[in-house]
């Protein structure tokens, strides 16, 4: 990103006043009922703030991401590792895993539900389904990235298997493995979302449908902008990481 | 006919925000239809001459005319080749030879017609619609020399072109240009580190200093035109080269002792 | 990832594919549930839906709501791409907000889409636009921000005008990621497509899964997500060929 100095900070600040300002008449124009100006919707997040209720849902959606990433990211590198290393395996699976990273997840959702129900452990599995394909596919072609020389390398010199792996596959993958993490949170806030707005009403997905039936714009616009602010928030940390496990890797050294 | 005179020209270095002085008064005459080396150190400022020449760098001080105009900046009398060939990786020959052609809005039957006249003249012929990647070296120049001739300039500018090729490929193309200037007569400004390639190729040698450069000597090449493939067995070839050899030597022996002291 | 998963040929992909599909049929049949439902059945649910008119109907809608909202989202997001790369101050006002929208997940804007547009096809045409339109800007952008500085020089020794080496040099220069951003973006647009119907479930394939769904038939909500697959593979496809087809759009460094 650009330096922030007090110029571009200006110019930032500028253009927010200015499109909230747009936003502002252009509602107050069009005087629907159903687009509120700016200054409702910042009404309403404050009030939303304010609102337990709001602190509850947050915490219920989040319990699907911090369920569902994990065990995601275990599953999706470990199959993303072994796709990698042994190419006659992923000449199988890769069309299949190729199929699910380009298949509509959302549409999977009922047949969660006729599965494991409608409580924590579907919305879970939603999340994980969701950020699953982006991380093994991810981690499958960090690890096929790793010169092969140097494997080739470390079995002239005896190295077993997971030696091979502890000296050369891993830390030449660590990268790629921090950027499938930082992919997979985003699909997986993708997911979290996505079973809230159809199905499983709870949570944040809960409320904004709740607005949406009350014809209360203001607070659905607010509460949207919870989500891209939280997703926003959750996915800079993730880069933030991404960037400290990636520069150190040895790979990265060596070019 | 270019005069350069008292050029000068400076760049600003990021990293330490002084002005690294490159040319340093810079005095040259090139009269039409002569093939011009101009030969220095590595790092001499030889490609920012040229590429003042061209009209893509102004200089800070000094003047630069062809025949009488001051050059303020690109133009349809210089057709310029580049070290690295800058050929667009996305066109083929026919349409990177007529790149300057197609700039100007040259009709599209008349850009091929004179790009296939130029492919045989170059001797790519049946190369026509290969792509940059599928060439040799040797062939992409042949390119880049092909798209500068395509603009009919008065006034070639060479910028070390056959510097990246091997030393095989590099002889080959020295004689083909030898054997397209024989028949153009064309303005040659050849810059080169090499001084075999300086002395084969020119009719008169500019030697740079080291940077920042002056114009050091100007040697006149007197060796027949054109010029036997067995040249480089003349002893008046041997003897030019030498010279040029020992002035390069004493250039940077001054230099190492100059850092030394 | 997408060309190397291509790479090979198509052989040895429907090869794989086939067992993979012979080996859902005899779980299903050796274990039944009622959530996956072996092959077979999902191919009669098909074949059954299509007799009965209900898919085809819908699949125009889905591929109209589709067509419109990446035709859209190529032209915004290509323009934007190319003005913020032109104008600095804009990239860098616009970029923050670019990256934002870019990383919330997309489904979220269908709501606010409904508010403006109502249950229409707008608002499903508007999901499509939004969930591609972003990509295809960042990855426009960034194309055009890998200068050549070797070839723009040779343009301007040639005489070249500003525009003309924008459109002869840098505009081609930068296809390679413009084209990965039109092959991402048309895999986020059927994405979106399924979005705003699932959420705005009056008409298009995503309707079905929702109504399907909702009666736990999992029979015909497989067979649409095969169809909604084969019509994202078609797409990226078409992409491959576009690409393919030109060199001066195809070409690789």
């Amino acid at each position: 990103m650009a330096r922030l100095n007090a110029r571009s900070i200006g110019w930032h600040a500028g253009t927010a006043v200015t499109i909230g300002l747009l936003w502002e008449a252009a509602a107050r124009a069009a005087d629907s009922l159903l687009v509120p100006p700016a200054s409702a919707t910042l009404a309403a997040l404050w009030r939303l703030l304010a609102h337990t209720e709001f602190w509850t849902a947050l915490w219920v959606s989040n319990q699907a991401l911090l369920v569902g990433l994990p065990a995601a990211a275990a599953a999706g590198i470990v199959v993303g590792l072994a796709l990698g290393r042994w190419p006659a395996l992923a000449r199988w699976c890769d069309p299949h895993v190729h199929i699910l990273l380009v298949a509509p997840k959302i549409a999977f959702i009922p047949l969660v539900i006729m599965a494991l129900g409608l409580g924590l452990l579907s919305r879970a599995t939603v999340v994980a389904a969701f950020a699953f394909p982006i991380i093994a596919v991810t981690v499958q072609s960090g690890v096929r990235s790793v010169d092969p020389r140097l494997v080739d390398m470390a079995r002239a010199f005896c190295a077993r298997e997971a030696q091979i792996w502890r000296r050369v596959l891993l830390p030449g993958a660590r990268p790629a493995i921090a950027t499938a993490l930082r992919l997979g949170l985003a699909r997986a806030i993708a997911g979290m979302v996505s079973v809230e707005l159809t199905l499983v009403a709870v949570g944040l997905g809960q409320l904004v449908l709740r607005f949406r039936a009350d014809f209360d714009a203001a607070s659905l616009y607010a509460a949207v902008l919870v989500v891209v602010a939280e997703a926003v928030l959750l996915v800079r940390l993730a880069t933030l990481l991404e960037h400290r496990l990636g520069s150190s890797s040895p790979m990265a050294v060596a070019e | 006919m270019i005069e350069i005179a008292a050029c000068r020209k400076a760049f600003l270095d990021p990293g330490t925000r002084t002005s690294a002085p490159v040319l340093d008064g810079v005095d040259l005459t090139v009269r039409d239809h002569e093939f011009v080396c101009v030969l220095g150190p590595s790092g001499c400022g030889k490609t920012t001459l040229l590429r003042i020449l061209a009209g893509l760098v102004r200089p800070d001080s000094g003047s630069v005319a062809i025949n009488g105009r001051p050059v303020t900046g690109p133009g349809p009398d210089r057709g310029m080749v580049f070290q690295d060939f800058a050929l667009l990786p996305w066109a083929d020959v026919v349409a990177n030879i007529s790149f300057g052609l197609e700039l100007r809005g040259v009709g599209r039957g008349e850009r091929e017609a004179r790009a296939q006249a130029l492919i045989h003249a170059v001797g790519l012929g049946g190369f026509e619609h290969h792509f940059p990647p599928q060439l040799s070296g040797g062939m992409q120049q042949r390119v880049g020399l092909a798209r500068a001739l395509a603009i009919e300039p008065e006034i070639l500018l060479m910028d070390e072109p056959f510097g990246a090729l091997d030393s095989q490929t590099r002889r080959g193309l020295q004689e083909d240009l030898l054997a397209l200037h024989a028949g153009n007569r064309k303005t040659v400004v050849f810059v080169t580190h090499s001084v075999d390639e300086a002395v084969r190729l020119g009719d008169r040698i500019v030697l740079l200093t080291s940077r920042p450069a002056r114009v050091e000597e100007i040697v006149s090449v007197d060796l027949p035109r054109p010029r036997p493939l067995d040249v480089a067995a003349l002893p008046r070839f041997v003897a030019l080269k030498e010279h040029l050899w020992a002035r390069l030597r004493r250039q940077a022996h001054g230099r190492s002792e100059g850092d030394a002291g | 990832m997408q060309a190397d998963a291509y790479a090979t040929g198509w052989q040895p992909r429907a090869l794989s594919l086939a067992a993979g599909a012979a080996l859902w049929e005899v779980a299903a049949r050796l274990a039944p549930t009622s959530f996956l439902p072996p092959f077979s059945a999902v191919i009669a649910a098909l074949v059954t839906m299509i007799q009965q008119g209900a898919i085809l109907a819908n699949l125009a809608v889905s591929l109209g709501n589709l067509a419109l909202g990446f035709a859209g989202a190529v032209a915004v997001g290509l323009a934007a791409g190319i003005a913020m790369s032109r104008f600095r101050r804009l990239a860098m006002v616009g970029e923050p907000y670019l990256t934002a929208f870019l990383t919330a997940p997309s489904l979220v804007y269908v709501p606010v889409l409904f508010t403006i547009f109502g249950a229409t096809r707008l608002t499903q045409i508007g999901s499509v636009f939004l969930h591609a339109v972003f990509v295809i800007a960042t990855t426009t952008l960034a194309g055009l921000r890998e200068r050549r500085p070797g070839l723009e020089a040779m343009a301007a020794s040639f005489g070249a005008t500003d525009r003309q080496i924008f459109w002869k040099v840098r505009w081609p220069s930068a296809q390679p990621p413009v084209m990965n951003g039109l092959r991402v973006g048309v895999l986020l647009a059927v994405k979106g497509m399924i979005n705003g119907e699932m959420f705005i479930a009056f008409t298009g394939l995503g309707a079905l899964v929702r109504i399907y769904g909702g009666r736990f038939e999992a029979d015909k909500v497989l067979a649409i997500i095969l169809v909604v697959v084969v019509v994202a593979l078609l797409c990226a496809l078409a992409v491959d060929a576009l690409e393919r087809r030109r060199p001066s759009i195809g070409w690789r460094a």
